[in-house]
């Protein structure tokens, strides 16, 4: 895999970093060392590009397409690839479309890619709560769209894995098991679902990889996560397995308690970029959610990539043009008080 | 059962997929699978002995050297090895390793955030986890079929199963409700619970959940749902009566889905050849409800 990412760390402070600063650094004279991480950091930048599609009968390909180009991505990175989509597929209900990844979204996801030059795109999930991926492949849609387009899918829980260091360092664990397909594919892409999440605050784009770490290993649910920290979970899967793009499905998304059982709340975009705390964190404005206040991506900030509102070049729609504040239950901690000024 | 046999590889053992290397999960399926067929098929022995070079000397057999923590394959392995004279001592070992190993067991939370009773011990899918429905109900039926079915353990992880029982019947992974909110059942959890469960405990404790699976037996197309949704009714005398033609479903959608891995495949042909009359069942005896122990219902 290679590292196609466009966070960069700048030299040039502004008055808040300096402020900032400043105040760390009394904070630190005074013995006060509870300041948290990221404002020690060298600011980063990213962009993410924000599209409107109100419907899934729209023309999401060329959605995606469009916002692939406008941030940049030049062909000679995507020629002759092979690109692996990471939908989120957790389980079906009758009547909760929402609970998962469109299909139509990988639909226009795979085109996207193949138009942009990809030899082979390929779409891999491994589920945390259902043994039988296959059965959430057929029962959300998505078996029919890619039998029909000649798109072959892989079931990441079953497949022997390869271990890596773990470079996040969040967590105990001191390597992380892969699925060996990820040897074989040039670039990773989570394409995630807009959901409010019960323990992590939202779900997107970055805690959607919890479904690449093989359940074989891992249990189900993803057990071993859940005991080694949700949170410190998130950060060293991405910060080892250094994903390449994400694009986020909030044509219709999750409001309440998500991820399963929340209720269908349509903000109509798609939202996506090469650095993934950087398009979670403009989902959380999209969505009326401070990410500051979403415990991963406060501490993701700065390291993993920016999550600051004007280190984001944010191309597309603006946000204030799309907000549309997700419902979130306060008698849920890990919701309550997460609510954007 | 000719997908598999010429998966067997040479050394014995069977990999995940043609190609592959030995992988233990998809061994011991593929044995149970074998053995439900014919008890004296050619491939058992090597197959047998292939395993018991995953075994480690503590009696778990896990995914991989690397992955020694992941030791859910021990209790199938357990049943793959039953009835073989030659592989006691290590259907032993494993025995052993099953009594003494359990999950993370927290008392219960106030809280509400989960509906079950984590205190009760059951069998993780991974060391140092908390215990989850299928590899319970797999434990509990290797020690049932090894003749512990009188052990405490057994007992706690019938008690353990019964607290995960979803209200409208069924159930999933192994959580009942999350602040307040029942979730989903899933046909695969519910079969292995039902199999696990089949005559520990009278048949209206778990009529809900029969009910839920019979409701959906006919939708199933996969083989991990259909193999355990099968072998859960059938421990209940319960078994569809078209479930020939589900099985054959089940295996035409690999035209759709490419081939199943070995673990899935074994699962479904075990399910498809239990309800061969006359065949003994190599995960249970068939039920005999009035002889219930007084001590297992509730």
């Amino acid at each position: 895999m290679s590292d196609h990412s466009d966070q960069k760390s700048t030299g040039g402070l502004t008055r808040r970093d300096l402020l900032r600063a400043g105040a760390a650094g009394f904070l630190l004279g005074s013995g006060l060392l509870l300041i948290p991480k990221r404002y020690f950091r060298m600011p980063q930048e990213a962009q993410t590009f924000v599209t409107k599609v109100a419907h899934y009968q729209l023309d999401i390909a060329d959605a995606i397409t469009r916002g692939i180009r406008e941030l940049g991505v030049v062909p000679g990175e995507l020629k002759g690839k092979r690109v692996l989509l990471k939908p989120n597929l957790v389980e079906t209900a009758s009547g909760a479309p929402h609970i998962n990844t469109h299909p139509l979204v990988l639909r226009g996801t795979i085109e996207a890619f193949l138009r942009l030059g990809a030899s082979a795109v390929m779409v891999a999930e491994g589920p945390g709560h259902r043994r039988d991926t296959l059965a959430v492949y057929e029962e959300s849609g998505l078996a029919d769209v890619l039998t029909e387009d000649h798109i072959r899918f892989y079931d990441l829980n079953y497949i022997t894995g390869y271990e890596l260091p773990n470079t996040g360092r969040q967590s105990s664990l001191r390597t992380l098991t892969f699925p060996a397909l990820f040897k074989e594919v040039d670039w990773i892409v989570s394409v995630a679902k807009m959901k409010t999440h019960h323990i992590a605050g939202a779900t997107l784009s970055m805690k959607n990889l919890f479904g690449v770490m093989p359940g074989i290993y891992y249990g189900w649910p993803k057990n071993v996560l859940h005991h080694a920290g949700i949170e410190n979970s998130i950060l060293d899967i991405n910060a080892t397995l250094k994903p390449h793009f994400a694009i986020v499905d909030g044509i219709v998304g999750m409001e309440g308690d998500g991820p399963i059982l929340g209720d269908p709340k349509k903000a109509g975009v798609l939202v996506m970029g090469r650095n993934l705390p950087s398009v979670d964190a403009t989902c959380c404005r999209i969505m009326g959610i401070d990410p500051y206040k979403v415990s991963y991506l406060e501490r993701a900030d700065n390291w993993l990539g920016p999550v600051a509102e004007e280190s984001i070049r944010q191309r597309g729609e603006a946000i204030a043009a799309v907000r549309t504040n997700f419902e979130l239950i306060d008698t849920i901690p890990a919701q309550k008080g997460i609510r954007l000024a | 059962m000719e997908l598999l046999e010429n998966r067997a590889l040479p050394e014995g053992g069977f990999p995940s997929r043609s190609g592959e290397p030995f992988r233990s999960d998809a061994t011991a399926w593929a044995i149970l699978a074998f053995s439900q067929l014919d008890p004296a098929h050619p491939l058992l022995g090597s197959a047998r002995n292939r395993l018991t070079t995953a075994q480690d000397p503590d009696g778990r057999v896990s995914m991989s050297r690397e992955h020694e923590e992941a030791f859910w394959p021990t209790a199938v392995s357990v049943l793959a090895w039953h009835g073989s004279d030659v592989h006691e001592p290590h259907c032993t070992r494993g025995v052993q390793f099953l009594l003494k190993t359990t999950g993370r067991h927290p008392s219960k939370n106030p809280d509400g955030q989960a509906g079950h009773d984590p205190s009760i011990p059951g069998w993780p899918w991974v060391d140092r986890t908390h215990s989850w429905i299928e590899p319970t109900a797999l434990s509990v039926l290797a020690l049932r079929v090894t003749g512990h079915g009188q052990h405490d353990r057994v007992r706690e992880g019938i008690r353990m199963m019964l607290d995960r029982q979803l209200p409208h019947g069924g159930w999933n992974y192994g959580n009942t409700t999350v602040y307040g909110q029942e979730l989903h059942a899933m046909p695969e959890s519910t079969g292995a619970a039902l199999a696990g469960l089949a005559g520990q405990v009278q048949e209206g404790t778990v009529s809900r959940s029969l009910d839920y699976l019979q409701g959906e037996v006919d939708r199933m197309r996969t083989p991990i749902s259909l193999g355990w949704g099968l072998l859960g009714l059938a421990a209940w005398d319960h078994l569809p009566s078209n479930s020939e033609a589900l099985v054959k479903r089940c295996l035409a959608n690999q035209a759709r889905y490419g081939e199943y891995d070995t673990s899935a495949l074994g699962l479904l042909l075990l399910a498809a050849l239990e309800r061969e009359a006359g065949t003994k069942s190599m995960l249970f005896p068939r039920v005999t409800h009035q002889h219930l122990s007084a001590a297992h219902t509730r």
